[in-house]
């Protein structure tokens, strides 16, 4: 289905789109919304849980696209469970990844117009977001992919050079006791924790890109344990700096974490605008996937070309992104679409693996005699 | 190239020009001259200066009541350029400006209408709050803005002021920025163990919501110089001014916590009375929390090396392993009484834990500290706690000679005396 021979994707390519699309805006509250179920200093073991859970449910995923070689969950969702019911799963899909990217935009507003950039409005950094999206995604997939190589190494280089610096506020005792009131509050943040994994999803679309699909599951065990160990630092270190107290009351814990300490002495005594700069980077690259996977499955489920599709949906994102009032309903919007995903993607590929190996079989056996 | 290809092309290079017109400028820039930056603020009980009265009294006022009088410390650029070449006479580094009112953020706003530029306050460094402000209003409260805000970072440190606070922000010394010097005292904890380590807005944050009471550094001022002297303790339930440590219980609150990066530690030979100096290397503590039956005690020991950097002691020998014992047996006799008198200074006086013996308990037994977290203060006034000090003197400067020899040479001195007696 994928013509275009330039736009096959390799392994690593893969994996980087993964790491990429789970890298959003997740990591700047994230420690927040863990804390806040678990109530005790065990988030970490939440975040490593909570990645296990997100392997197993890629690991499913991929399972499932490559049984259906060449073709999209859009495709093949009509194959497995009939036309009308796969289209209205792809529906509901691109509905998902239209919501994340608009979401994914509004964050990346409300961060920057607060910390970086005050007195812009918001629709003038977002116009430029927007734009600067659409120049890449009409590029295809290939594009995108060799631009997420570039983001990502330079943000896992930062990334662990301003996570190391914030050793200077950190105390062991603020993740101290480890297990102290038992294994149950980690359990009561798994599934907050686990949201933040989402991204992982993308595989749904991406081995049909592949030029080797069978190493998919490699690729998705990749491209989720790396957000693991992000994370599992950015949970260590916010907790350490701030102990769980602490954490509840920051918005954006991640952030103020880096602006809770300054480095006299060094070129740059302040670090939060290096990692704002870099996390837009994370953000944008995050809403380009999201953002195409949806024009993508569009063009699929109308057999029409592409293009049409990415600049009709660019207004609509706009909007939606500016529907939010305030920050409390963009946060409870992110919850609803969290809970979505875990429907659809914890849930809805598991089904439809057990009804295309129930059918297969019951087709091989009508067959056979 | 057809007609159309043209006006194409001349569309294009007319939209590229306009495009790179409008990414000359910042969309919000502001010269940085023009721009009030400020460096300390302090928070004093309402007291509004001549001006702001004169101001009020010609029609400058609005509706509010004079609680809080902040004082914003900006820096002065004129003074800082013209360092150097100075000719006419010498204006000082910074400015400092007061005004009066209920809202600490309406109270910064009102600058506006007195300053020419903005107030830019990302690189406000302290916050200082006066004793008496802080006995008669939430630290919470009134540190609340800040926390909020996106301007000013979480690293800013707060210190209490026993006196009038701005007077913690005044400086005799040319071209000084009071709050910077402030900042300069926090670096000194390794060559005194009566500095507190610097609460920033964001541990203070964790303290506050923690429930747990805490100390801040505290200040006293007297003649435009500031002292860091003692620090004042933080009620954790009323998250206001609930005692102060003086220099003296502050070094042995350092010792119970075992924090403590330097210093000296001075104490009186039990058989001459004469002075020892011990200098401290290392100190390390150990807080064991013990529960039986619902009874909670404490065991805290304290090991530390260090140095006899000081003798007044005229017959001790420092080569001496006898006399050595002895020094250290008369160091840790005074950690001892440090730490007792500051111990029974939180269990009577402030019934207050600021040496983190509730956050041991937390750690070693999370499930009885779920119990009793919420009383905890008052439930460790009535805790008892022992203490064990080991002090180690590894070694005594560069000189132990000056008592040796000085042993050597009395007895020929009166030897000589004697001998030249008769004549």
């Amino acid at each position: 289905m994928i013509d275009n021979e330039k736009n096959r994707l390799t392994t690593s390519q893969a994996a980087v789109i993964v790491i990429n699309f789970i890298l959003g805006s997740g990591i700047l509250t994230l420690p927040r919304t863990s804390v806040e179920k678990v109530h005790t200093p065990d988030v970490w073991i939440t975040v490593i849980l909570a990645g296990f859970f997100a392997m197993l449910a890629g690991v499913i995923i991929v399972k499932l696209s490559q049984r259906f070689p060449q073709t999209t969950f859009y495709q093949y969702s009509q194959e497995i469970v009939g036309k009308w019911l796969g289209i209205a799963c792809g529906f509901l899909i691109i509905g998902y990844f239209i919501m994340t990217s608009a979401l994914q935009v509004r964050y990346m507003a409300e961060v920057t117009s607060f910390y970086l950039l005050e007195g812009t409005p918001e629709w003038a950094i977002i116009m430029a977001f927007l734009w600067v999206s659409l120049y890449l995604v009409t590029g295809g997939m290939q594009p995108i992919a060799r631009m997420f190589e570039i983001i990502l190494p330079i943000t896992v280089l930062f990334f662990l050079l301003v996570s190391l610096l914030s050793l200077k506020i950190f105390e062991i005792d603020y993740l101290r006791p480890v297990l102290g009131m038992g294994i149950q509050p980690v359990f009561a943040g798994l599934r907050t924790t686990a949201l933040s994994y989402s991204g992982f999803e993308i595989m749904l679309i991406l081995c049909a890109f592949m030029d080797t699909p069978s190493k998919a599951t490699k690729a998705v065990l990749v491209g989720i344990s790396i957000p693991l160990v992000f994370y599992l630092i950015t949970v260590v270190m916010v907790v350490g700096a701030f102990s769980i107290d602490g954490v509840v009351t920051r918005t954006w814990p991640t952030i103020d974490l880096i602006r809770s300490f300054e480095m006299t002495g060094i070129l740059f005594e302040r670090f939060e605008s290096l990692l704002l700069v870099l996390w837009i980077m994370q953000i944008f690259s995050t809403f380009c996937i999201a953002y195409y996977a949806a024009s993508f499955g569009l063009s699929q489920l109308f057999g029409k070309k592409i293009r049409p599709f990415l600049y009709g949906l660019l207004p609509l994102l706009y909007l939606i992104a500016m529907t939010p009032k305030d920050l409390g309903q963009v946060f409870a919007l992110g919850d609803m679409v969290g809970n979505a995903s875990l429907i659809l993607f914890g849930g809805l590929p598991l089904c439809l693996l057990i009804i295309s190996r129930w059918r297969v079989k019951r087709i091989d056996a009508t067959s056979s005699p | 190239m057809t007609p159309h290809h043209r006006r194409k092309r001349l569309l294009l290079t007319l939209l590229s020009a306009f495009l790179l017109a409008s990414l000359t400028a910042c969309w919000s820039s502001k010269d940085i001259d023009k721009m009030g930056v400020g460096v300390g603020l302090s928070l004093d009980v309402a007291h509004p200066s001549p001006v702001e009265q004169e101001l009020e009294k010609r029609g400058g006022a609005y509706p509010k009541s004079d609680k809080i009088t902040l004082t914003y410390q900006f820096i002065n650029p004129k003074a800082t350029g013209k360092e150097g070449t100075s000719t006419g006479p010498q204006q000082k580094a910074y400015l400092n400006v007061s005004e009066t009112g209920d809202s600490l953020h309406q109270i910064t706003r009102e600058f506006a209408l007195r300053q020419d530029g903005p107030i830019y306050s990302p690189h406000l460094k302290v916050i200082v709050i006066s004793e008496a402000l802080a006995q008669s209003y939430r630290l919470d409260h009134l540190l609340d803005q800040y926390l909020r805000d996106n301007e000013i970072r979480p690293s800013c440190l707060i210190f209490i002021s026993k006196d009038k606070a701005m007077d913690a922000l005044e400086s005799k010394k040319q071209g000084e920025l009071p709050a910077l010097h402030l900042l300069g005292i926090t670096d000194n904890e390794n060559r005194t163990d009566r500095l507190i380590h610097p609460v920033s807005l964001a541990r203070l944050a964790t303290h506050m919501n923690s429930g747990s009471s805490f100390l801040l550094q505290n200040l006293v001022s007297a003649e435009k110089e500031v002292k860091f002297a003692g620090a004042a303790v933080i009620n954790g339930v009323t998250k206001r001014w609930g005692g102060f440590l003086d220099e003296h219980d502050l070094e042995g609150l350092t010792w119970i916590t075992g924090k403590g990066k330097g210093g000296v530690l001075k104490s009186l030979d039990k058989k001459t009375g004469q002075l020892l100096v011990y200098e401290i290397k290392t100190m390390d503590s150990t807080i064991t929390p013990k529960v039986e039956k619902d009874r909670i005690s404490f065991e805290v020991t304290i090991k530390s090396e260090g140095r006899l950097s000081e003798k007044w002691v005229t017959s001790g020998d420092p080569f001496d392993q006898g006399f050595l014992k002895r020094v250290e047996q008369t160091t840790e006799a005074e950690v001892q009484q440090l730490v007792r008198n500051v111990t029974n200074k939180m269990q009577k006086q402030f019934k207050a834990d600021v040496a983190g013996f509730g956050n041991r308990l937390r750690i070693e037994y999370p499930r009885t500290w779920e119990k009793v977290k919420t009383d905890w203060d008052r439930t460790f006034c009535t805790v008892p706690i022992s203490y064990a000090v080991h002090v180690t003197i590894s070694d005594f400067g560069a000189s132990g000679l000056l008592s040796k020899s000085f042993r050597i040479t009395l007895p020929n001195e009166s030897a000589l005396l004697l001998r030249k007696k008769p004549e």
